[in-house]
């Protein structure tokens, strides 16, 4: 339904310029990194009535009033690049983009903290703490392009969460504008929780201060294992030597991978490592514990001539994609403990022809990066069947202990398995407190009923489509 | 107004190819508007809706508004290409919907009168062919003997050192270095024309064409086998353009002012002797360095200058920021250009020179004009003059 009349006008009346409506802008802002197969759109409506995009913490919480008074639905956006629908509008609205927030830069060198806007990507974020002798801690491999705001709001980790903790872990406060118009500044861990991968349902964050670390040089090692009980036992073993980043790749990505960047590595399941490294005492130290668990693990050490220069792609994997037509993604979080069955039960059914790439992200699990490459353009009939599959065999990762990465809009209604009924409880009170109307990006965490078919919640519909699918 | 074959890309072809990764949001222009149809990835989804069979016509006609704005608030600058993940020849789109832009009659006043006027005498200003050589008798040199003489090397002025009071002392730098080595060189005089590098920027190439051709003729007809520019819009044309559009009767070898400095002083037939107190930094050229790779010739020449302080940008080499004022902007959006250049004066300040180096009149513009703004003590020169005041030249 479109925007009614009397809550347009007095959007533009405060707004102006920074409200739009004209439809070029509206397809533009109905895609998220998931551009998702027409066919399933009939399950949400992701062209919205308008976007917005506000300049200051005071724009926000107007917007929110004028929502609310209104019952126009809200839907923040930062960079786009999640790929979980959180960011797209679930039954139109308004798309609130955060881009505009901005707010000045402060380095506490003492505290060892940032505070900045939480629309700053996290390449330009580095790039100032570098210039002071400082870097951030843990963040996403979507560097060049995901915002600190985005990244908080879906949950996620990263590059270095094996050593410091995914999103929660980094932030030391949070200033948000709640769906009630309120602003309001968080710091302790309990509340924090709540903003973390709740994807902007409980308000928009207006300001971030978050953990830095002096900036230490990294250094990296490889090593290989044949099987997925190999890989198991090794990142097992590896997770007790503490290193800032495990990251690994499957086969049939391997092959990829050498093909984009140059490199020749062995058609096996490769691990790199990187650990900071101050002195030279540290790296050796560190090389004897790395050998000792990879024998333990029964792995191969890597020549290091075979990863030179590794590191530098770390933000480039989607590259390989160039190769193909077209691709489908998911993601998903499994303990390293029993993740080799999983593993082995994807190998099954694709016939080893699903990529994936890992990042451990705790001493005890990790994230699994899906990618199903395409040869060939296909219909949006196979494209919808295949991303069916997909979802599918991500969430068989909870039969083995395994959960989605993040609920956006189709994982919508996992939350609890992503947190944990506790914390998923604390949500829903909360949610009840700012939010009572559910104008703040609904459809997303929580799952929604069909707006075809009201006695069916969108989780449920997804599953029994996807249980459809051999 | 058709572009030259060969090069030429499929455009949703292209636009379908983009993963979406919004690693191309360092867009100089899209961080200062912010809204997603500015976006380098948001330009391609505006392509794949107008080049959609199902579009409607509404949809068509407000797509092609908002396609046609954003194509030309971009500076050309090409750091969208040089990160796109998945390789994507951005610049070469960006070209053709400029090229579709004309076609549909889209292309603002500023810039079809700009069109005209290159067109028609063969400089951006618009002025007579006779006062090309003007910079010379105001610099109290005489040039006649040079103009259209047989010479194995042609030092390619181009339009703005000719013609433009803000560039004065360019050409006279130039040629003071030129004439110090000994070179035996020529320059074309009232034949040179414009290296047709606004008319490409505009997507113009069979107009742009003519005007290669023209310069490639008197090139031939003088037994030039170099040429050599101080300009980083001529040095780009001729590198990258020419060889497109003439193919292999394209055989002169192009050198930027600072290539041919390093191979004069390696043959010692000039010297850099002056000391400076001040502390000196280099902006990279947008269409120097990530359209053309010329990335260190810059700084060997600044090295071999005794007891120089010299210290990198923060954002230098194939990170350099955009001054905004490429691609043609500065006639569509000047407010946009300062916006832009502002973070490039952030960066000056941070580096803490008193002087910034650069190679291209266009950056060197902009700078200058935010930096009287900000009413910063920082001198923006080019560096062909830096390297004649190091020459001790007067
Ligand atoms: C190449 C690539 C690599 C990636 N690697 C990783 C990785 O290593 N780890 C990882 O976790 N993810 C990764 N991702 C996914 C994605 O980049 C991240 O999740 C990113 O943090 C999202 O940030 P964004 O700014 O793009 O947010 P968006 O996609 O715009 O939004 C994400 C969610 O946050 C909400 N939101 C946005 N801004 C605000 C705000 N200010 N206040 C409240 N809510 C808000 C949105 O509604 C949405 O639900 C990757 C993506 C790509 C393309
Ligand atoms: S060339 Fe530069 S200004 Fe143009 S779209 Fe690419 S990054 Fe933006
Ligand atoms: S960097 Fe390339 S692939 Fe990524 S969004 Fe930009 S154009 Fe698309």
């Amino acid at each position: 339904m479109a925007l009614k009349k009397k809550a347009r006008s007095r959007f533009i009346r405060y707004l102006g310029k920074q409200f739009r409506d004209d439809s070029t802008i509206l397809q533009l802002y109905s895609r998220d990194m998931a551009e998702l197969p027409s066919l399933t759109k009939i399950l949400y409506k992701n062209i919205p009535d308008a976007v917005i995009l506000p300049r200051n913490t005071e724009d926000i919480q107007k917007i929110y009033q004028i929502a609310n008074e209104n019952n126009v639905s809200i839907t923040p956006r930062s960079g786009g690049t999640a790929g979980f629908g959180g960011a797209i509008t679930y039954k139109k609205g308004i798309v609130v983009d955060c881009k505009g927030i901005e707010s000045e830069l402060y380095i506490d060198p003492l505290e060892q903290t940032v505070t900045a806007s939480p629309s700053i990507i996290f390449s330009d974020l580095q790039r100032q703490l570098k210039q002071q002798g400082f870097s951030l801690c843990a963040f996403p491999s979507s560097y060049y392009s995901a915002t600190i705001g985005g990244w908080i709001a879906h949950g996620g980790f990263g590059v270095g969460s094996s050593q410091y903790g995914g999103a929660l872990d980094q932030i030391v406060n949070l200033e948000v504008v709640l769906p009630n118009g309120e602003l309001k500044i968080y710091d302790k861990s309990e509340d924090l929780a709540l903003f973390v991968g709740s994807h902007g349902t409980l308000g928009i964050l207006t300001k971030i201060s978050l953990k830095i670390k002096f900036d230490i040089p990294l250094k990296q090692w490889g090593c290989t294992f044949d099987s997925p009980r190999e890989l198991e036992d090794g990142l097992a073993e590896l997770s007790k030597i503490n290193p800032y980043s495990i990251w690994f790749f499957n086969p049939s990505h391997i092959s990829k991978f050498n093909d984009t960047f140059g490199y020749s590595l062995p058609y096996r399941y490769v691990v790199i490592i990187s650990k900071e490294i101050s002195f030279e005492e540290e790296e050796s130290e560190f090389y004897t514990m790395f050998n000792q668990a990879i024998r333990k693990a029964g792995g191969q050490i890597l020549d290091k001539r075979y990863i030179t220069n590794i590191w530098d792609h770390r933000f480039k994997t989607f590259s390989m994609l160039k190769e193909y037509d077209d691709f489908l993604v998911s993601e998903l979080i499994l303990p390293i403990k029993t993740s080799n069955k999983y593993l082995q039960k994807l190998n099954v059914k694709y016939k080893n022809g699903i990529h994936f790439e890992g990042e451990l992200i705790s001493d005890t699990h990790y994230s699994l990066l899906l990618f199903l490459p395409l040869d060939e353009k296909i219909s949006s009939i196979k494209r919808t069947f295949l991303y069916l599959r997909l979802f599918k065999y991500t969430i068989k990762g909870i039969k083995f202990g395994g959960y989605p990465y993040s609920t956006g809009m189709f994982f919508a209604g996992y939350y609890s398995k992503i947190y944990g009924k506790e914390q998923y409880h604390k949500y829903k009170e909360f949610k009840k407190q700012v939010d009572s109307k559910n104008i703040s990006n609904p459809g997303k965490v929580i799952s929604p009923r069909l707006n075809l078919f009201p006695l069916i919640s969108m989780k449920a519909a997804i599953k029994i489509l996807s249980r459809l699918i051999p | 107004m058709s572009s030259s074959q060969g090069w030429q890309v499929d455009l949703l072809e292209v636009a379908q190819k983009c993963v979406y990764c919004g690693y191309c949001s360092l867009c100089p222009t899209f961080k200062e508007l912010k809204w997603e149809n500015y976006h380098p990835r948001g330009i391609l989804d505006q392509i794949k809706l107008y080049y959609s069979e199902r579009i409607k016509d509404n949809l068509k006609n407000d797509v092609s508004k908002s396609l046609f704005d954003a194509i030309f608030a971009c500076t050309m600058c090409k750091a969208c290409e040089n990160i796109c993940i998945v390789d994507l020849p951005l610049l070469k789109v960006w070209e053709q919907v400029r090229q579709e832009s004309f076609k549909r009659g889209r292309w603002n006043s500023k810039l079809l009168s700009l069109y005209n006027k290159v067109k028609s005498s063969h400089n951006i200003y618009g002025l007579p062919a006779e006062e090309r050589v003007t910079w010379a008798a105001l610099s109290n040199m005489v040039m006649t003997r040079r103009i259209q003489r047989k010479a194995p090397l042609a030092y390619f002025i181009g339009c703005q050192a000719s013609y433009s009071g803000k560039m004065e002392g360019v050409a006279e730098s130039v040629v003071k270095i030129l004439r110090k080595s000994k070179e035996n060189f020529t320059i074309l005089g009232t034949e040179e024309w414009c290296c047709g590098s606004p008319i490409f920027l505009a997507g113009g190439y069979s107009v742009g064409k003519s005007f290669a051709k023209h310069n490639l003729e008197q090139f031939k007809k003088l037994g030039v086998k170099r040429v050599v520019t101080a300009c980083a819009g001529c040095y780009r044309a001729f590198k990258v353009v020419y060889p497109r559009i003439l193919g292999e009767k394209w055989d002169i070898e192009v050198l930027h002012i600072t290539e041919l400095v390093n191979e004069l002083l390696a043959e010692g037939k000039i010297q850099l002797k002056k000391k400076f107190k001040e502390k000196v930094t280099f902006k990279d050229p947008c269409e120097l360095v990530r359209h053309c790779g010329l990335i260190e010739a810059p700084r060997d020449v600044i090295k071999q200058i005794p007891g120089i302080r010299y210290e990198e940008l923060p954002s230098n080499r194939e990170d350099a920021l955009c001054c905004g004022g490429g691609g043609l902007l500065k006639l569509n959006d000047d407010n946009l250009v300062s916006q832009v250049n502002s973070r490039l004066i952030t960066d000056i300040q941070y580096s803490e020179a008193d002087i910034v180096l650069n190679g291209c009149p266009t950056c060197l513009d902009t700078i200058r004009s935010n930096l009287r703004k900000q009413n910063l003590n920082v001198e923006a020169i080019d560096i062909s003059e830096f390297i004649k005041r190091a020459m001790e030249l007067k």
